[in-house]
């Protein structure tokens, strides 16, 4: 009776945290945080300052960490990677997260498309990561470069709204001319 | 003066790749259940005017800011140069190609967000949600990782010169 009880608890308690974890508001909210959270904790092992959370910075990293370690290249990464015994590991660890997540609540299935879209794909994000580097992060490192107080980063904001824009006339103009 | 946070130099080294891990596992795992998506979030808003993946990624400059704020007041010497616009003016925090003017970086920042903004719009997201979708199962997605990895060798080998000589040669950087 008791274990039941508490049972129920547990499960109320973890639903509610769910309903945390499902609202974009507060998980914006905690990759903020968690942001200036690895700065204030890792920043000793090496710069730049707002790289707590990039998704293209961070997978530079650990490619070219790894390019060089294998082929002796010298690929540029960031110092913290440099100096550190293994580079920034956070896009390893969301791959992981979302596929535990994803298995727990059984929302894993396996999608496949045609295999000309696979060829878009690739050339859409070879072409996203260099264009990401050449304007310094993606819009996760640019979003925390804003909060660090840093007007290119909000230019550039400006502009993938300007890109984001282009892209929804250019998507519902192929959308009309296939109907 | 070298930045130091809360964990000495010879920690740090070894935290780094432990602390991102678990900090990327944290992310990963609200990323699936929430739908995190900062490029959807602007396609939906102007699409359809939802606001809840936009507030989202508002939420994210807002943490980050406060964040910022609230280590800051603890512990200065991790933030040398926050706030940075005051200390270092227009010049951005680095991260694109160094040794550039700020012109240059304007530039580089107006041409790499259009292209951004456009390709997160006709692929339906932005990095991390091709990252989590991957994770659910998407092939596509997994392209596109597969894409980005490629991308980051190119630039660093060579894409990175030639852009950087392409604006030394138009009299910009």
């Amino acid at each position: 009776m008791i274990m039941a009880e508490t049972r129920a608890k547990t499960e109320e308690h973890a639903s509610c945290l769910d309903t945390l974890a499902r609202n974009p508001l507060y998980v914006g909210l905690a990759i903020g945080i968690l942001a200036a959270l690895m700065q204030v904790l890792l920043i000793s092992a090496g710069g730049p300052e707002a790289y707590g959370f990039c998704v293209a910075c961070h997978t530079r990293d650990v490619v070219n960490d790894a390019v060089n370690s294998f082929a002796g290249t010298k690929l540029a990464i960031a110092a913290i990677s440099q100096n550190a015994i293994l580079p920034v590991m956070t896009v390893i660890g969301v791959l992981i997260g979302a596929f535990t997540s994803a298995k727990y609540y059984q929302e894993f299935k396996t999608k496949t498309g045609k295999p000309v879209s696979y060829v878009w794909y690739l050339l859409g994000g070879l072409f996203f990561m260099i264009f990401a580097l050449f304007m310094g992060g993606c819009p996760y490192r640019i979003g925390l470069r804003i909060g660090y107080g840093d007007v290119v980063a909000l230019i550039g904001l400006v502009a993938i709204v300007a890109g984001v824009l282009v892209g929804i006339k250019i998507a519902t103009a192929m959308a009309e001319r296939e109907e | 003066m070298v930045a130091s946070g809360w964990l000495s130099r010879d920690t740090a080294i070894i935290a780094v790749p432990i602390v991102t891990l678990l900090f990327g596992i944290l992310i990963g795992w609200l990323g699936q259940r929430s739908g995190f998506c900062s490029i959807g979030g602007f396609r939906d808003f102007f699409m359809f005017k939802h606001t809840r993946l936009l507030y989202g990624y508002l939420a994210l400059i807002g943490g980050a800011f406060a964040g910022y704020l609230v280590f800051w007041l603890i512990t200065p010497s991790a933030f040398e140069n926050f706030f940075w616009l005051i200390g270092k003016g227009l010049m951005p925090v680095p991260g694109a190609p160094a040794n550039l003017t700020v012109a240059a970086y304007i530039v580089l920042a107006i041409i790499g967000g259009i292209a951004v903004g456009l390709i997160g719009v006709l692929l339906g997201g932005c990095p991390l949600r091709q990252v989590v979708m991957t994770s659910e199962g998407n092939i596509k997605s997994l392209c596109f990782v597969i894409g980005m990895c490629i991308g980051a060798v190119v630039f660093a080998a060579w894409v990175s010169g030639w852009g950087v000589a392409l604006l030394k040669g138009l009299g910009i950087a």
